[in-house]
């Protein structure tokens, strides 16, 4: 009995010991001496990619609302559904050129901030557009706040109040991210010049042949 | 003679009155039917100014008005999800981890959950409804309010995605159960039918594929060198 007993226990002891799984890896020693991005730049830099994925969302509830039957504009929604997808690229990038720098190795849950815990970026401020140059409108706003934003970024960056001039940064964000945005805020007024002229004297019509010319690609 | 003619006189009266109730009431239930049809006729008379009857011809039937809400908040399940795998990604990708393969691996599930938010949005409007962003089901409300790590040892993120996979599969079989089980008001095949091709497989396949990655990497893990074990499940999991 009592020998069944010690084998039992140690086939357990056995059992319990051999299949332990090593999920976890030992600390690592990596010099930190090229990670030199100055602390204002980097929550500059992290705060940005929450702005990129809410201009995301702001451009899917224009894609939403132009799908609608009601509504019936399906150039206007691919037109905005391909601008929620870019968006989100950019936040991408953002984050792609941060863990180039050796960034984002902690607080990486906290990239995307909540409000009571939930996720804030999920809800637009506008979700409903009396036609489509209103909602082109908007989305000239909302292009001249990011870059404004992006803006702010490179000032931080630059030298205020870090005293670190982050060239490679600057140059990055002016060269990339400030070349797209106003290649896209002129392609987007031009737009709305061509719709307000359009609409100007065949409102629906005017309206309903930009959408199919925007359905085309032809714009 | 006059008695014989009176009764005949009431007779005829009362079948006549009984075929006018049978005709309006008939008429209703089609004009009902026909709400699009009627309101465009009388919104198109010459005495009439189109926008005073304004015309209620949306691409609305079956289910779609009972069961909107459920695919609005399955859309924004998914755009939260978008995110969480972009988080995880995000940490796999930092130059401490350096593990590409789960950077793809993470990278492609949230790219998977953000295309199909769109598409799912584009289904609804396709049945005649609309998105709302602001709703979200319960349970992934309270999930987030517990709070949530996503910077986790690469066994427990592949088993924290599989548990996300699972999710969003239970809830497309209860939408599925909703517009055709569970309720008598109304049954619709279209959306059952759209959840069955476009959702179940896919998620029946990534579900398959994480739990074979968990069970590969714990068979692994319980190795003498889990380090080069785990550096070689990367390479592998970079070519899939």
């Amino acid at each position: 009995m009592k020998s069944i007993i010690a084998a039992t226990l140690l086939v357990c002891f056995f059992a319990v010991t051999s299949s332990e799984l090593q999920c976890e890896h030992t600390q690592l020693d990596i010099p930190k001496e090229w990670k030199d991005m100055a602390y204002p730049c980097i929550s500059k830099m992290r705060s940005q990619v929450e702005e990129e994925l809410k201009a995301a969302m702001q451009y899917m509830a224009m894609g939403a609302h132009f799908s609608k039957d009601t509504v019936n504009r399906p150039g206007f929604a691919k037109f905005f559904f391909k601008a929620a997808s870019e968006e989100r690229e950019h936040a991408i990038k953002i984050i792609s050129y941060l863990l180039m720098r050796g960034e984002l190795t902690s607080k990486v849950s906290d990239l995307i901030k909540k409000k009571c815990k939930l996720l804030i970026i999920l809800t637009p401020r506008l979700t409903s557009w009396a036609n489509g140059v209103s909602a082109l409108k908007d989305a000239l706003r909302l292009e001249a706040f990011v870059t404004r934003k992006i803006r702010d970024i490179i000032a931080v960056c630059e030298s205020n109040p870090t005293q670190f001039n982050d060239y490679h940064l600057v140059d990055y964000l002016t060269a990339d991210f400030l070349g797209e945005q106003y290649h896209g805020q002129r392609d987007l007024a031009g737009k709305i010049s061509t719709l307000e002229k359009l609409m100007g004297q065949h409102g629906p019509l005017g309206e309903f042949l930009f959408d199919k010319k925007l359905l085309n690609d032809e714009l | 003679m006059s008695a014989f003619t009176l009764t005949g006189a009431e007779g005829i009266m009362k079948t006549f009155v009984a075929f006018v109730v049978f005709t309006s009431f008939c008429s209703f239930v089609l004009a009902a039917e026909e709400s699009c049809f009627n309101d465009v006729v009388r919104a198109c008379k010459t005495t009439n100014k189109m926008s005073q009857f304004p015309i209620a011809c949306s691409a609305k039937y079956g289910g779609i008005e009972a069961d909107q809400e459920y695919l609005q908040k399955y859309v924004n399940h998914h755009f939260i999800r978008s995110f969480e795998y972009l988080l995880m990604s995000t940490h796999y990708a930092n130059y401490e981890k350096n593990r590409l393969g789960f950077e793809k691996l993470f990278r492609d599930l949230s790219d998977d959950t953000w295309d199909d938010a769109i598409e799912l949005i584009q289904y609804i409007t396709k049945r005649g409804g609309e998105m709302n962003f602001n709703l979200i089901s319960e349970d992934i409300r309270s999930e987030e309010l517990n709070g949530n790590n996503f910077e986790l040892y690469e066994l427990q993120s592949i088993a924290k995605a599989m548990d996300i996979e699972k999710k969003l599969a239970t809830e497309a079989f209860q939408i599925h159960e909703d517009v055709c089980r569970k309720n008598d008001k109304f049954y619709d095949p279209e959306i059952s039918h759209h959840m069955e091709e476009e959702f179940m497989p896919k998620h029946r396949d990534t579900i398959r594929k994480l739990a074979g990655y968990t069970t590969d990497l714990s068979n692994l893990l319980k190795g003498p060198d889990s380090s080069l074990a785990l550096f070689f499940f990367d390479e592998y999991l970079l070519k899939q």
